[in-house]
């Protein structure tokens, strides 16, 4: 299994530095190979947080620097041991990450970056103005071990390495977990991942927190090492452009590129410091930014990808996989509608919908119901409305007025993720693949919210990909799949949450008849466990032959309903489709 | 004078477009229909060079398109009016329309140009100050296809046009779009959902239906083929 | 302290705020145009600022010893040439870098460019501020003459008199004229207005037969210019040293987004706004919380009212 490969290895690395350590004699290389691991902490836990999520934190100096401090202040004020303020660090850069993530989480990429980079330094200059120019640790002569201070060097570096270590395990459980899973998908489409139950505001949090935790350590354990904290040292950009470009040069996203960019950058750094800094003051600024700008065009994502992409192109569109393994042996009932569901008249009852943007109504006054187990089609014209009522259904938009019941909970004010865990799924009508996962991956972000581990939800995943038949693809990296995969694999993703209602849009767009037919065939199989289904299509053909009853949009309004017999004779409808003069024509013509 | 052969052309490695076969004469007032998803936008944005084909050729006026980069295109004379309207919603109507003269072409006769697009669109001078997102679709849609005419095209595509505008504003667009074809010697090339009015005003057409076209023909040969209607109400 | 003490105090730093605030404004719309066109948050305007600074300073030395004239206006009309000069650095610089992250070749990175171009101009920023630290040295430098200790006096001395600082007051009448004569070109100009449409709609744009990445490369050119003549201006009268870009920046990013990130006249209001406040807080706090107080300023318009007080909604000008 991938994790314990991971563990092996992480447990030879550390033994291998350890060993390497006993080596060394020379007191400045010692202090490198206590440095080292510390950067190397703080480049996963930016990992660990923007790596994932894709959320740039330009701020990360903020948790550091408060750790340090916090030991800093403990031992000075009130003579606590590090022993017991290095791991305080850890909480309190986890707090601070929380009440710094939550309030920020709202804004664009953009702005999010921008509030990052101003709380690290709104707090350079509050710890200025408070005094704290150069604190010092002081020297505790008595039972100095019990301080953290050793005569010994050799015990900083084992420190730090124990740190390291503890980081990268956190890191390789996360990254295969749920966690890392959910973090990767929104990354890619936070749209999607919404839609198909992925709390996404909930695991930006977790994300922050732990990120904080491990930054907050990092700076802790650094103010023991260093003995005097000064705010520029661990409150500056350095410290966050540090943590930034260690993860991003060594390889976003990944257990091992943090590490190799620090055990890269670092040393590097260090050693051109210790020799110009006379000479050339800001040389480190110098190498940190110039790694950043060769990295950024060369290999934007770091060098773990590129190399991947050298070696392994197929698979190195990967970002990320699961430990999960697809299992032939599920049957599809696995994922039918339960009984007592069954029993529902109606499963979603739409009241007086209305929605506008500005001064454009896309919603109005809109009113149906849909029956249990049916397969209800929705057409009209371009610009109808058809997508801006799915939009309303799963929580992408606020409706303005109306009322939307489904299975008796009200709808309205929800957010998608949880109108998925109610039992509503949905496709998009272009599709929505989260790229740098394999095909089974995909399928079972859906799965997570419906299940309790990941055994249940490897079972739901399976059986999702084996009744649309793409069980074959099932670790192709989704970025290789045709139009017609994606699709079945959209569909997956929606049957894996389970759904007692999936809303489909346009599945069939830009597909040839073999394909639609495949696709029509997946449908039908879908209706037959007991799941409701509602589509939009343009495809006229094929829907009259599909569908059990049709809605007609136009404008936003509901221009009509009722069978496929009485809707293709319906006046109103053809010319709404194809024009008064069609109907004029035609008219003349019989 | 504009003619596509054999073009495959898609996003992302994946074609939408197989072997598309498109030819445009002088002065001529040419549809392409077909439900959504068959890739008429595709269509289009290949022409206009946001697209680069996988494979095949495309030639405008004896020159291969292939070479042209998308923002060059505008000025060898090809206008776009692109789906659902596009206007610059913080620049006023009359800057629209000096934004559609951007080529040289436009610029050059520009007030003799202005003149006749406000004669067609008396609406867009009363409004020529006013801020283009706050007009509504259909003076939109009007404005679309004004900044297109304002750089003096030899070809105006058009992409749905009619989309999400009532009937009645629809109709008026058409008629419009007819009086223009009559008095000038743009060729017009329409991509249109209204099937019917579109091959009302189209000398001929292109069905196109996943990526491939399927039919092509003169009004008459359209209007009396099953598949046609077939394609748009299963009957 | 009496009333007439405190409305004196009070309106001294409004009209320093103000003053300052004039070309606090300039450096804001500079930062806004980027964004505005681009869409790019530069994260190295400050060390544009600093090069500003830095290019006002040599050649007012130079000249000064070379020519032997004399200079109290001279610095403030050299800034003024710091404008085309890193307007061709900028350029240069988009040629090179961000070019390959933005535009259609972005659209294959994730987030379509935007993290390369955020990150990328954050190592900008790091070679440019440590390369000047390296070039110039840390010793903080001035260029400011005679006219930065010299004031008008309004009021009455015995009463309730302001006194006007005569630098001030002429950075803040070039940074106001090289304000208007920019909204002039942005608004009424060809070129102006083909920079307007490729932001409001690059696509559009390029089928109207504009070259949206010439639009980028032009606006970043202006906007790292405008703010290096923001740069110079201040540097007539107040010391400056490498590292002063990062104090900046966030001066800057305060302006722009309580304007409305991309308005041109939101942007000089709100660099105006936070000139004033930052004056009104230096008389009240104590000096390093200054700029804390913008900061926090900042994080709550980012946190409340991402859109801004004074500008459209995201629009440019």
């Amino acid at each position: 299994m991938h994790l314990k490969r991971d563990i092996i290895a992480i447990a030879l690395f550390g033994l291998l530095y350890g060993i390497l350590a006993l080596f060394i004699q020379n007191s400045y290389y010692l202090l490198l190979l206590t440095i080292l691991p510390i950067w190397s902490v703080m480049g996963l836990s930016w990992n660990l947080f923007s790596g994932y999520s894709g959320l740039i934190s330009f701020g990360h100096a903020a948790f550091f620097g408060l750790g340090a401090y916090l030991v800093a202040i403990l031992l000075n004020s009130w003579v606590i041991s590090p022993w017991i303020s290095v791991p305080l660090a850890g909480i309190l850069g986890g707090l601070a990450a929380l009440m710094v993530g939550i309030p920020t989480f709202r804004l664009r990429g953009h702005y999010f970056a921008l509030a990052m980079l101003a709380y690290p330094l709104a707090l350079l200059y509050i710890f200025e103005w408070l005094g704290f120019q150069e604190l010092a640790l002081p020297m505790q002569r008595e039972a100095p071990s019990l301080y953290m201070q050793f005569e010994n060097q050799h015990i900083y570096v084992f420190i730090a390495l124990f740190l390291m270590v503890v980081a990268m395990l956190v890191t390789a459980y996360l990254s295969r977990s749920r966690f890392g899973m959910s973090l990767l998908a929104l990354k890619q489409d936070e749209e999607a991942a919404e839609a198909s139950g992925i709390n996404t505001q909930y695991w930006k949090a977790l994300a922050i927190m732990l990120s904080g935790v491990l930054a907050g350590t990092a700076g802790g354990f650094y103010a023991v090492v260093l003995l005097v904290v000064t705010p520029l040292a661990v409150f500056g950009m350095l410290v966050s452009a540090q943590a930034l470009v260690i993860a991003m040069f060594g390889g976003v996203g990944t257990l091992w590129g943090p590490i190799i960019g620090a055990f890269i950058l670092v040393p590097l750094s260090e050693i051109l410091y210790a020799q110009y800094a006379a000479e050339i003051p800001g040389i480190q600024g110098v190498i940190y930014g110039l790694a950043i700008v060769v990295v950024i065009l060369a290999a934007p994502e770091g060098l773990l990808w590129k190399l991947q992409a050298w070696f392994r192109p197929r698979q190195a569109s990967v970002l990320g996989t699961t430990s999960s393994q697809l299992n032939t042996e599920i049957d599809e009932t696995v994922l039918a509608v339960s009984n007592d569901r069954q029993q529902e008249k109606n499963v979603l009852e739409v009241n007086n919908l209305s929605k506008a943007f500005g001064g454009l109504k896309a919603t109005r006054d809109l009113s149906f119901t849909v029956k249990q187990g049916e397969l209800l089609g929705v057409i009209g014209p371009n610009g109808a409305g058809k997508t801006t009522l799915f939009n309303l259904l799963n929580g992408f938009q606020k409706m303005d007025s109306g009322a939307i019941v489904f299975s008796g909970k009200s709808l309205a004010g929800l957010p998608p993720n949880k109108i998925c865990h109610l039992g509503v799924a949905r496709t998009f009508q272009v599709p929505k693949p989260f790229t740098r996962l394999s095909v089974f991956d995909n399928v079972i972000v859906g799965a997570y919210v419906r299940s309790k581990n990941n055994h249940e939800a490897s079972e739901l995943a399976s059986a999702a990909l084996m009744l649309v038949g793409l069980q074959d693809l099932a670790y192709s990296p989704a970025a290789n799949l045709t139009n017609r995969e994606l699709r079945l694999m959209e569909l997956a993703r929606a049957l894996a949450s389970k759904p007692a209602l999936i809303l489909v849009d346009e599945i069939l767009a830009g597909l040839d008849s073999k394909a639609m037919e495949d696709l029509v065939r997946v449908l039908r199989k879908v209706t037959a466990l007991g799941i409701t289904i509602v589509i939009i299509e343009h495809s006229m053909r094929t829907m009259v032959e599909l569908v059990d009853r049709f809605i007609v949009l136009d404008h936003g309004a509901l221009l009509a309903e009722g069978s496929p017999d009485e809707i293709i004779k319906d006046t109103k409808v053809i010319e709404a489709y194809l024009g008064k003069k069609w109907l004029e024509g035609n008219a003349e013509a019989n | 004078m504009l003619k596509l052969t054999k073009v495959h052309a898609g996003y992302g490695g994946v074609d939408v477009l197989h072997a598309i076969d498109v030819d445009v004469k002088s002065g001529e007032f040419v549809a392409i229909v077909g439900p959504n998803g068959a890739g008429k936008s595709t269509l289009f944005k290949t022409i206009s060079g946001i697209v680069t084909p996988s494979q095949g050729s495309i030639e405008f006026l004896d020159t291969n398109l292939l070479t042209v980069p998308a923002a060059k295109r505008a000025h060898l004379g090809i206008a776009h009016v692109p789906e659902g309207r596009q206007v610059f919603s913080s620049m006023t109507v009359l800057e629209n329309l000096e934004m559609g003269a951007y080529t040289r072409q436009g610029q050059l006769h520009w007030d003799a140009t202005l003149e006749k697009i406000y004669t067609w669109f008396p609406v867009l001078a009363e409004r020529q100050a006013q801020l283009a997102g706050t007009l509504s679709g259909g003076q939109q849609q009007m404005l679309a296809i004004s900044r297109g005419l304002a750089a003096n095209p030899k070809i105006l595509l058009l992409d749905e046009p009619s989309m999400g505008l009532s009937p009645a504003i629809a109709d008026e667009i058409f008629d419009r779009l007819i009086e223009i074809h009559r008095s000038s010697d743009i060729s017009l090339v329409l991509v249109e959902q209204r099937v019917a009015e579109a091959l009302h005003f189209a000398s001929r057409a292109y069905v196109l239906e996943a990526g491939e076209i399927i039919l092509s023909g003169d009004q008459a040969v359209l209007q009396d083929d099953e598949r046609i209607r077939q394609a748009y109400l299963g009957m | 302290m009496d009333i007439a003490q405190e409305i004196e105090n009070l309106l001294q730093s409004l009209v320093a705020g103000l003053l300052t605030g004039s070309t606090y404004g300039l450096m804001c719309v500079g930062l806004t145009i980027i964004f505005g066109v681009m869409r790019v948050i530069n994260f190295a305007q400050g060390e544009f600022m600093m090069l500003g600074m830095y290019f006002t300073y040599f050649c007012t030395t130079f000249i000064l010893a070379q020519f032997a004239v004399s200079g109290i206006y001279l610095p403030f009309f050299i800034a003024l040439f710091a404008g085309p000069v890193i307007y061709l650095l900028g350029d240069v610089l988009h040629r090179l870098l961000l070019n390959k992250v933005s535009g259609q070749r972005a659209n294959q990175l994730e987030a379509g460019g935007h993290y390369a171009q955020l990150v990328l101009t954050l190592g900008i920023a790091l070679v440019l501020q440590n390369g000047g630290l390296y070039l110039f040295g840390s010793t903080p430098v001035s260029v400011s003459t005679s006219l930065s200790y010299t004031a008008w006096e309004i009021g009455s001395p015995e009463g309730i008199s302001v006194f006007v600082n005569q630098a001030q007051s002429l950075a803040a009448v070039l940074a106001i004229a090289v304000v208007l004569a920019f909204g002039y070109v942005i608004g009424k100009s060809r070129l102006g207005k083909s920079l307007r449409a490729a932001a409001d709609n690059p696509d559009a744009a390029i089928y109207m037969g504009i070259d949206v990445e010439r639009a980028h490369r032009i606006a970043f050119g202006f906007g790292v210019g405008i703010t290096a003549i923001g740069g110079g201006l201040l540097a007539a009268y107040a010391p400056f040293q490498p590292y002063i870009g990062t104090e900046y920046v966030i001066i800057m990013y305060a302006g722009v987004v309580l304007g409305g990130l991309g308005s041109i006249r939101g942007a000089f209001l709100g660099g105006l706004s936070i000139g004033v406040l930052q004056q009104v807080s230096a008389s009240i706090l104590p000096n390093q919380l200054q700029n804390t107080v913008i900061f926090v300023c900042f994080l709550i318009i980012i946190l409340f009212r991402p859109n801004g007080f004074f500008g459209r909604r995201e629009r440019v000008a």
